[in-house]
């Protein structure tokens, strides 16, 4: 029948030091998500829930629009446009489904803190969680898409081997560094919304910039160090080399991936700890 | 025996650009938008408010639109931190009643009273033991497994005042909101805050019912532009508060 235990017992907020018994400022990022574990894990369910609620076809969905990307892209690209890419629906495919991981969290994940303002503006609550639950929910649907790629990999012949075994390392960097970009989005979006009329734009750009449905080959000698500076790229590359060429991720670009992604994900956690405090009055 | 509630000398200012945000491009240029823009105007919602509640006592908050009621709350509930002065709650806190805006209307009341309290923090194995006690005071019958958007107003209203008051805070905010209910679910209602406050717990409430201050109330505290314009006595308070707010529409009609 009691508030838990944090919750509970004597606390003051003084202007200067914001001390909130519950208040996450001081708490570490990881004590603060462990403690509200089984509010992300509800938000998440709520949030697969909710995505498909009311359609006939319900979790269907979820494997069925990457296959209607491919088949879109496929025939653009592959068909019309010839790239002339081997296995092209494979290729694309397995650079596809990471990217719609990235690209939808980062779109949801925007107005995360906005959408969330019935909850952050009206009792103490780790808005932190708002963030993660658009990364991990798009997490859980690119995980039940992977069958897809499995099936269209064994349908083209591909083959997958040991380097299977690098895919953790990698969605957990993916992971790391997605959340640490929406500390950034979300947290700017709370005081200057312009940017996710921006979002969409910068989103779309980095799609085309970014070599999924192309090889880093078909970019320009001169232009090729801007591609393979960006994480993104980084990351989708490493997909394509688990998934289509079936050979491991290359160690220098990972290490480089990694360490940026740990750099942008405590820059964002900084600035997003140091704004927190005002979100209650701009939502 | 310490206050449940001391609140000492909180101010609390809020700044909004001095122009309105929907200028056009042209106005932007013309008008030099982009220093103008820097300018802020402030509004003092809170100056130097001071006062106690003492655990079993139930506060009263009146005063006009725009007074610092909501601010004052939220300062309270931890949400605004004041510029200013400290705050001291001894005890847990229930979060604003308003977080019923916060029920999302494709999920059931199931659904969404277990979101509420894993908000607060709750496990879920306390989530379970709230709910049934949830059901059995929205008293709502099978509607509990149904979509939102299928219940009346009421029926709303129901689920979040049975939540926001299931987890037994030793603080507990009240707004209007609270009367709305038919005749048996606000007899409910008075029963579960007066059982709140045999227990000593302390409750504040805002109204524009004078009426209602009255009747629920040990103390009234009365604000006007931020600032205390009087504390104490309901009955006292209430009806100095309608004397100004009479004589301020006399003048007005003079």
């Amino acid at each position: 029948m009691r508030v838990e235990a944090s919750l509970r017992g004597a606390r003051t907020h003084s202007p200067r030091s914001m001390q909130h018994a519950a208040s996450s400022a001081r708490s570490p990022f990881a004590a603060n998500l462990f403690r509200y574990r089984w509010l992300v894990y509800e938000l998440i369910s709520r949030d697969l829930k909710l995505r498909y609620r009311g359609s006939a076809l319900g979790f269907a969905w979820t494997l069925l629009n990457p296959l209607l990307f491919m088949g879109v892209y496929t025939l653009v690209f592959g068909v019309y446009l010839k790239i002339g890419i081997p296995s092209y629906a494979v290729f694309l495919l397995s650079g596809l489904l990471p990217w719609a991981w990235f690209s939808n969290a980062l779109m949801q994940g925007t107005t995360a803190i906005l959408d969330g303002r019935m909850y952050v503006g009206k009792t103490i609550f780790p808005a932190e969680v708002l963030v993660l639950v658009p990364v991990c929910s798009n997490f859980v649907n690119f995980l039940f898409s992977l069958p897809v790629l499995v099936g269209v990999i064994v349908l083209f012949h591909g083959s997958l081997g040991l380097p299977l075994f690098a895919l953790p390392a990698v969605v957990l960097v993916q992971m790391i560094l997605t959340t640490g970009l929406l500390f950034f989005v979300a947290t700017f979006n709370v005081f200057y919304r312009d940017l996710q009329q921006l979002m969409t734009y910068v989103v779309m750009l980095f799609f085309y910039l970014t070599p999924i449905f192309y090889q880093l080959t078909a970019v320009p000698v001169a232009l090729r160090p801007f591609v393979e500076a960006s994480p993104i790229a980084v990351l989708i590359q490493c997909y394509h080399q688990i998934f289509y060429a079936n050979e491991w991720p290359d160690l220098a670009s990972f290490a480089y991936l990694l360490l940026g992604s740990l750099v942008l994900f405590f820059l964002g956690y900084a600035f997003f700890k140091r704004h927190k405090e005002s979100f209650g009055e701009y939502l | 025996m310490t206050p449940a509630i001391s609140v000492t000398g909180i101010s609390k200012r809020f700044y909004y650009p001095a122009i309105p945000k929907q200028a056009t491009l042209k106005e932007m240029i013309v008008k030099g938008w982009f220093r103008e823009a820097r300018k802020t105007n402030v509004v003092d919602a809170l100056r130097d408010v001071s006062f106690a509640v003492e655990h079993g006592q139930t506060l009263g908050v009146i005063g006009r639109n725009g007074s610092g009621k909501t601010t004052l709350l939220r300062v309270l509930a931890g949400v605004f931190q004041p510029d200013s002065g400290s705050v001291y709650i001894d005890g847990s806190l229930a979060p604003l009643l308003s977080l019923a805006a916060g029920f999302h209307p494709d999920l059931t009341g199931r659904e969404n009273a277990r979101t509420e309290l894993l908000v607060l923090g709750f496990t879920p194995r306390q989530v379970e033991r709230h709910i049934d006690d949830i059901i059995d005071f929205a008293d709502i019958g099978d509607f509990f497994d149904a979509p939102m958007r299928t219940y009346s107003t009421g029926m709303v209203m129901r689920v979040a005042f049975a939540a926001a008051t299931s987890v037994d805070p030793d603080v507990l905010f009240l707004d209007e909101v609270l009367f709305v209910g038919d005749e048996s679910f606000s007899t409910k209602c008075l029963d579960r805050i007066t059982a709140f406050k045999r227990r000593g717990k302390a409750i504040v409430m805002v109204s524009h019912s004078n009426a209602a201050i009255v009747e629920h109330c040990d103390v009234a505290l009365w604000l006007d532009r931020g600032r205390v314009a009087g504390f104490g006595d309901p009955s006292d308070i209430t009806s100095a508060y309608h004397n100004a707010a009479m004589e301020a529409s006399a003048q007005l009609l003079a």
